[in-house]
């Protein structure tokens, strides 16, 4: 059992504060990844976990025991959790079996028992046969898998994760996802993973905690944080976004019209949206259909004329810029099948159900 | 290239090559007579015992001085960073010799004040500290070598990543257990490096070891060689016992390549984080304490002692009720060898610092950016005066030109050949620094647009190698400024230099003289130094270290 509260945790460096008034839950054996662009705090939360840093303010907790308030920390080599840093740390002058049994050493566990978690450690990430070596001698994905099995070896409950994937090749990159995610479930480990690739956060995690200059944003599954972002910020750090002004003409209570570029398109409103107020309707590219105008489609309900002027095949998709009648840009991501010109007048559908209405 | 190989064949490698010849030949056959005189009699193989002894000693009390400060400054939350840091840097840029005087002011059996004040006023002679023994050697040797593994302990451990230590520390080892387990392994090729360096320089170091060396009947091999120029001089075994002092520093220097070599991977991995200070808590004060010691004994002794001598009357227990600026008025005005040897070493540190550093230039240019053959063997042939002390230069200077017809033996120009060769690696590598960081795009855009070679040297590699070039130049200067090992085989009444003179007026027991003389060379090198680093931009960077001295 390894649950992590963090209670009310503020962490300045001089007048900035790193991580600001953050609360945060995290249940035993998930997998959360602290998500944000770089210097929105992530790092210091999960130093703060660690017991690196100190909080100025607010409690943290691990199944209830207090480790962390702003008189007294539990040092590091007292928590029992594992790390593994984002240049993997790797110490150069130990062999990859003296790097991984280090922690059994320090442990001073009886030689057999070092013995055999060792062997099942160094199986698990796949380098048996590669004990002898130096870690100048590794690849970047061995040196990332001696780096895990170190923290891995010592078994323990909560193992943190700062951006370990962000030094390997897109290729090495996605098969270490795939086994992390796999390791984890095997493990029953509590995983807490900082990243600001939010392709990664969304392969991997349980649960997504969005931050943003300090302040938590949004803690969900990858889906809901995806399809339904609480604000701006995590609607367009969750990927493309098109941000399309409109008015509100009829509030949710009675449907939930707004008008974009004249016409009239059904959205979820937020309850308390009155009709003449300005918003923006968030959508991603991929939710916004297009179809060739003159097809009789203009009466439909909720579309939207515009016309296209740019164009880029891309293998997999076609990526698409629009312009609707006020000028707005949006961008469509059609499917590869599509055959669409520059200059060709489209009608565009916004899916209701997709849209996201924030005000402005 | 024809230009640096023709260079470097006059200024180190023919020198060298006579010095080799001169140690197996005699009369113009060919004998192994000098080696075997310089191995078989006690006088020879006592020195050579002695430079052993002198070099270990220093460089393992280089480690227990300069590691403490090191590891204090980077990793521990003493207190005054900067002052501890100021410390190694003064007390790297003392002349040797000038310290050395000091010391003998202090600590000779006889008249040193500390040990009249124990004998006389105490009445505890069993206290007193004997300067003129080998003891004195080392104490007098460490205060000038301690930085280097001060400063190498001090940038190897600013490189090591601190995920290197938190990864340790979160699997449950305590801050000493990191400090012993991962710390110490990661900088331990970097302070082995730094002690060989301290023992290269340990036993090049001719000024100290004549001034407390010879008194106390402690011969080392620059010593002895010296004394093998005393007429009748015996060339063949001085180029033997030169040799012999290349082998073991060419030795100690492979070594510390191998050790070097291996330092690299301190620097491995992502962006580099700060590591967390420990908190000595109370302890810092004991840390400081120990640094404050060190200033105590490697600045503010020898400094305070030569401004005390210099004001003195006569040098004793009760030297403040007479004091005077006799001395001064006597070194500046009377005594007019001063200003001849002022005026000497400023022009032949400046013509040395600048050849060295054109020369330099020129060969890092071909090695870097041309596809000449032999380039490489030009660039290693530059860096053989690494392995050269001092004396050994001057010995060598000295075998080639009293064969060729030219008679520049006794002129300003042979000790400017000495410093130029001795000083060319540095040179060479100032320049390889500043010319490795301009992108060649930036020279062939140049090409392109229609400049020539030369105007592209002219136009754009040398003004974005200046600030790299200028401290090289310094790098060169202040060394050249100071030099005594080779100069005193070389100089005559004519071309005398600073430090020379220093020996030669400290050689005549005229101490309160001496402190005044010292006490001038040292505000010379001071405004030398600061005047060159306003007129250059950027500051001298001492932290790449002249490797011998």
């Amino acid at each position: 059992m390894a649950g992590i509260t963090i209670e009310s945790v503020t962490k300045r460096y001089g007048a900035l504060a790193a991580v600001n008034d953050l609360s945060l839950e995290i249940a035993d054996r998930e997998f959360v990844t602290l998500l944000g662009p770089s210097g929105c705090g992530k790092t210091t939360l999960l130093r703060l976990l660690a017991g690196f840093a100190v909080p100025d303010e607010g409690t943290i907790r691990v199944d209830g025991a207090i480790l962390s308030t702003k008189t007294s920390v539990v040092p590091p080599e007292r928590r029992g959790m594992g790390m593994v840093f984002q240049n993997y740390a790797v110490w150069p002058h130990k062999t990859v079996y003296a790097n991984v049994a280090f922690g059994l050493e320090i442990r001073r566990l009886p030689r057999a028992e070092t013995r055999a978690r060792m062997a099942r450690i160094l199986e698990l990430v796949n380098l048996s046969g590669l004990e002898d070596r130096y870690p100048n001698q590794l690849s970047g994905g061995q040196q990332q898998r001696v780096a895990l099995a170190r923290s891995l070896v010592v078994e323990p409950s909560i193992l943190l994760l700062d951006e370990p994937l962000s030094n390997l090749d897109a290729k090495l990159r996605e098969r270490m996802r795939w086994e992390l995610k796999d390791l984890q479930r095997r493990t029953g480990i509590t995983f807490v993973y900082v990243t600001h690739d939010q392709s990664e956060a969304m392969a991997l995690s349980d649960r997504i905690a969005v931050m943003h200059q300090g302040q938590l944003q949004q803690y969900g599954r990858p889906r809901e944080v995806y399809a339904r972002p609480a604000n701006r910020t995590v609607a367009d750090f969750m990927g493309l976004v098109n941000l399309v002004p409109a008015h509100v003409v009829v509030s949710a209570t009675d449907g939930g019209l707004v008008e974009i570029g004249g016409h009239r398109v059904p959205v979820t409103l937020p309850p308390d949206a009155r009709a003449g107020q300005t918003v923006q309707v968030a959508i991603r590219p991929e939710n916004v259909r297009l179809a060739a105008a003159g097809a009789g489609a203009s009466g439909e309900a909720g579309a939207i004329s515009a016309k296209v002027v740019e164009v880029t095949f891309l293998g997999n998709l076609t990526d698409c810029h629009v312009t609707l009648e006020d000028g707005t840009r949006v961008r469509v991501q059609a499917g590869p099948g599509e055959t669409l010109e520059v200059g060709q007048r489209v009608h565009v559908k916004f899916d209701a159900q997709l849209c996201t209405v924030f005000y402005e | 290239m024809g230009i640096g190989a023709a260079a470097l064949l006059v200024l180190v490698v023919l020198p060298l090559a006579s010095l080799v010849w001169g140690s197996v030949s005699a009369d113009g056959r060919l004998t192994l007579d000098h080696f075997r005189e310089a191995f078989g009699r006690r006088l020879y193989l006592q020195a050579l015992w002695n430079s052993l002894v002198l070099g270990t000693w220093t460089a393992v009390l280089s480690v227990v001085i300069g590691l403490p400060m090191a590891w204090a400054v980077g990793r521990t939350n003493v207190p005054a960073k900067r002052f501890v840091h100021g410390t190694a840097i003064v007390a790297y840029i003392t002349p040797p010799y000038l310290t050395a005087i000091a010391f003998v002011n202090l600590f000779g059996p006889n008249a040193g004040l500390v040990n009249r004040f124990l004998r006389e006023t105490l009445g505890l002679p069993a206290l007193t500290f004997n300067v003129f023994s080998m003891s004195g050697l080392v104490l007098v040797t460490v205060i000038h070598t301690f930085p280097f593994v001060y400063l190498l302990a001090a940038s190897a451990l600013e490189s090591v990543d601190a995920s290197m230590e938190e990864s340790a520390q979160v699997l449950g080892a305590g801050r000493w257990r990191t400090a012993v387990l991962i710390t110490a392994p990661l900088v331990a090729p970097a302070i082995l490096s730094g002690a060989l360096i301290a023992f290269v320089n340990a036993i090049a170091l001719f000024g100290s070891q004549a001034i407390i060396g010879l008194p106390g009947r402690v011969f080392t091999l620059p010593t002895r060689i010296y004394a093998l120029f005393d007429y009748p001089p015996q060339y063949g075994l001085a180029s033997a016992m030169s040799l012999i002092f290349v082998a073991i520093t060419v030795a100690a220097l492979a070594l510390q390549r191998r050790y070097l070599a291996r330092r690299s991977y301190v620097t491995l991995g992502g962006k580099g984080s700060r590591p967390q200070l420990i908190d000595l808590g109370g302890a810092r004060w004991g840390v400081f304490g120990f640094c404050v010691g060190v200033f105590v004994v490697a600045v503010i002794a020898p400094y305070v002692t030569l401004l005390a001598v210099s004001l003195s009357k006569s040098w004793g227990l009760r030297f403040w009720e007479n004091l005077t600026l006799h001395n001064y008025r006597f070194v500046l005005l009377e005594y007019d060898v001063t200003r001849r040897a002022i005026w000497n070493s400023l022009l032949l540190a400046s013509a040395a610092a600048t050849a060295a550093v054109l020369l330099g230039s020129l060969i890092s240019w071909i090695d870097l950016r041309t596809i000449l053959r032999g380039r490489k063997l030009l660039d290693y042939a530059s860096l053989v005066p690494l392995g050269l002390p001092g004396i050994v230069v001057a010995v060598a200077l000295i075998q080639f030109w009293l064969r060729m017809p030219l008679p520049i033996y006794g002129t300003l120009l042979i000790i400017l050949l000495a410093y130029t060769g001795r000083y060319i690696p540095l040179g060479v590598r100032s320049a390889s620094a500043a010319f490795s960081q301009i992108d060649p795009s930036l020279e062939e855009t140049a090409r392109v647009t229609g400049a020539g070679w030369l105007r592209t040297f002219g136009a754009v590699t040398l003004p974005l190698a200046r600030p790299g070039l200028f401290a090289g130049w310094l790098l060169v200067f202040v060394p050249a400024l100071q030099e005594l090992s080779a100069s005193i085989l070389l100089f005559s009444s004519g071309s005398i230099t600073l430090a020379v003179a220093v020996y030669n007026l400290y050689e005549t027991g005229y101490l309160e003289a001496v402190a005044a003389l010292a006490i001038v060379t040292m505000v010379i090198i001071t405004v030398a130094i600061t005047v060159a680093t306003r007129l250059g931009r950027g500051g001298p960077r001492l932290e790449r270290a002249p490797v011998t001295n």
